[in-house]
């Protein structure tokens, strides 16, 4: 039945949610969805990767959630070892350690962990040290048997998006479930690939605006880019989105799901509330979508 | 010359087109440049026209490749890689993702064969060029590119430049969503930030964690809530968090279409639009001056 997925539990099929511009409804889209698949029986994790606004769980109560913090290795120098040589600096690639006052300095907030600066010291002045960026909730959701959230959270006045994005990443593949559903960040940078690298179906919502039609081109070329099979959701249409249209089509990208502009739409999600009690039609439409991405991703297999 | 950043930790909450609307309002008294500082998805050029726009290439950080008419298969480099970039291909020798190299030179250091080679990477690219109203500064961040924070530090120094060239009383930033990377570099140092929050419990969440961060670097904040009468319940949990950081509402701009088309008007030269004024752009308008006031720019 799956199209299979290249990495995590077997048979989950692993979908994101994502999209160039913020506000256009990824996680009006990933909420929702989860939570239908979920009362149709299926295992579900929704992973919330937009680890700097992680919204997911003002829309559900979970229950017993446990908290693993996010740490991110950092070089420190022991200056009683450290004979200021600069050797550590020089092949520091991303310029995060000085030599200041006879000692080698590391700036944490430049580390990237790499390592190379141990590798290279004569005199093993350099360790690392974990530094705490983030953390990681994961738990079952009060009301939605067979649902569980995984929430990645970067702390406030840190830096290392995608270390947390991969840790929230790394814990949802650790739960058995038939759809896993990733709520990504805005964008097109290193966070929103790290939360939509290796997945096997990714769903881009788009507005019908002249932003969001911007912004979609820039997604779908990242899409391309990373080889992901790829299916669009238009939110908040009004009238036709021709150029929304043209544009899919111009890609060979199939639009899946139109969510017309529905002002008690805005005011269900500003309440923290899911469509599902209050807007059955609109539900309707969200519920077929991770079956509609199956059937894409499973084609492009086997044209594959 | 002051420099105000539009921010918000959520996105789609309305910054492009606040910072469109307040640029333009601003622009009947002072002479004001413009910079885009979301390099991942830069909309302000499209709603304040911009026109001869020249760009550089933005350099990014090195990455590792491997020649695969080199490489034994050891497998140290991937060993070595904290990454998880380097994994073997189909025919034993060791590839590297392009999209999780963080580019260390770190499996190049190790590899005793001298299979890996650095090289160099473009992040995107840096655009300088007129507005309707003034200089505007922006850029593109190549797809799935990293350091989009260092190049939101280059187009803000391009725009600084040209603001300075055009003698400028003020620099508008229309900051990048989220509270990361990006956003530290978009509003460190400027005179104020103005959160633009929407009344939704997603809202005064992203709002809460935006102000911590601009707390740490000892910037103001003064919060716009827009879509105000979306939601009563929202609307009430942003004043909540405005509240318990005491961080002054200077204006609450009602949920109306006619504002998201306004901004756009504006590109096409239809000014006009922005005197004559909805609700929504009356409130605006208020809140223009209240930042006006404060930063000592009436005279």
């Amino acid at each position: 039945m799956y199209a299979g997925s290249r990495k995590g539990t077997p048979l989950a099929f692993v979908l994101a949610v994502a999209s160039g511009k913020g506000g256009t409804g990824k996680t009006l889209v990933a909420t929702n969805i989860s939570a239908l698949a979920a009362a149709h029986l299926e295992r579900v994790v929704l992973v919330d990767c937009d680890v700097e606004a992680p919204n997911d769980h003002l829309f559900f109560s979970s229950v017993e959630a446990t908290n693993v913090r996010v740490e991110v290795p950092v070089a420190k120098v022991d200056p009683s070892l450290c004979r200021a040589c600069g050797r550590c600096r020089d092949a520091c690639s991303f310029g995060a350690i000085r030599v200041l006052r006879g000692s080698a300095v590391v700036f944490e907030e430049l580390c990237h962990g790499c390592g190379t600066c141990m590798d290279v010291c004569p005199r093993h002045a350099v360790h690392e040290v974990p530094r705490p960026v983030g953390e990681v909730v994961v738990g079952p959701v009060a009301g939605h048997d067979r649902l569980v959230l995984v929430t990645g959270r970067l702390y406030v006045g840190e830096v290392k998006s995608t270390s947390v994005i991969r840790s929230a990443r790394s814990a949802a593949r650790a739960i058995t479930a038939d759809l896993v559903v990733i709520d990504a960040p805005p964008g097109v940078g290193c966070s929103t690939v790290a939360a939509i690298r290796g997945v096997d179906a990714l769903l881009l919502v788009a507005e019908p605006t002249p932003f969001g039609l911007h912004d979609l081109e820039l997604s779908l070329e990242l899409g391309l880019k990373l080889q992901l099979p790829m299916g669009v959701v238009v939110n908040r249409e009004v009238g036709a989105s021709d150029e929304i249209d043209s544009l899919c089509k111009e890609k060979g990208v199939p639009i899946v799901a139109r969510i017309p502009f529905d002002r008690r739409i805005a005011e269900t999600y500003a309440r923290g509330e899911l469509l599902t009690d209050t807007l059955p039609a609109v539900s309707e439409i969200l519920a077929g979508l991770p079956e509609a991405m199956r059937a894409l991703a499973s084609r492009e297999v086997v044209e594959q | 010359m002051k420099s105000i950043v539009v921010a918000s930790g959520k996105g789609g909450t309305g910054k492009t087109t606040i910072t469109a609307l307040f640029t333009a309002i601003a622009s009947r008294r002072l002479r004001v440049a413009v910079v885009d500082a979301d390099v991942e998805a830069s909309n302000l050029p499209l709603a304040l026209s911009a026109k001869n726009v020249s760009c550089t290439p933005f350099p990014g950080g090195r990455r590792a490749e491997i020649d695969e008419n080199v490489c034994v298969g050891c497998g140290l480099c991937a060993q070595t890689c904290r990454f998880d970039a380097i994994t073997e291909g189909i025919y034993g020798v060791f590839v590297v993702d392009p999209f999780a190299c963080e580019g260390c030179g770190r499996c190049a250091m190790v590899c005793s064969r001298g299979a890996v080679v650095m090289k160099p990477t473009t992040a995107g690219k840096a655009c300088v060029g007129e507005s309707v109203i003034g200089p505007i500064a922006f850029g593109q961040l190549g797809p799935g590119e990293d350091l989009s924070g260092k190049l939101v530090t280059e187009v803000r120094n391009l725009g600084h430049r040209a603001a300075v060239q055009h003698r400028a009383e003020v620099i508008l930033i229309d900051g990048p969503p989220g509270i990361g990377c990006p956003l530290t570099a978009a509003i460190a140092g400027t005179h104020v930030v103005i959160a633009i929050a929407e009344p939704t419990a997603s809202g005064a969440h992203d709002l809460d964690r935006l102000a911590g961060v601009a707390a740490r670097l000892g910037l103001p904040v003064r919060v716009v809530l827009n879509k105000a009468d979306l939601s009563a319940d929202g609307a009430s949990r942003i004043r909540e968090v405005c509240n318990a950081r005491n961080l002054p509402v200077i204006a609450e701009i009602p949920f109306d279409t006619v504002f998201a088309h306004s901004a756009m008007a504006l590109g096409a030269g239809t000014s006009g639009l922005v005197a004559d004024g909805s609700p929504s752009l009356r409130a605006a308008t208020r809140a223009w001056q209240a930042v006006e006031s404060e930063l000592g720019l009436v005279t």
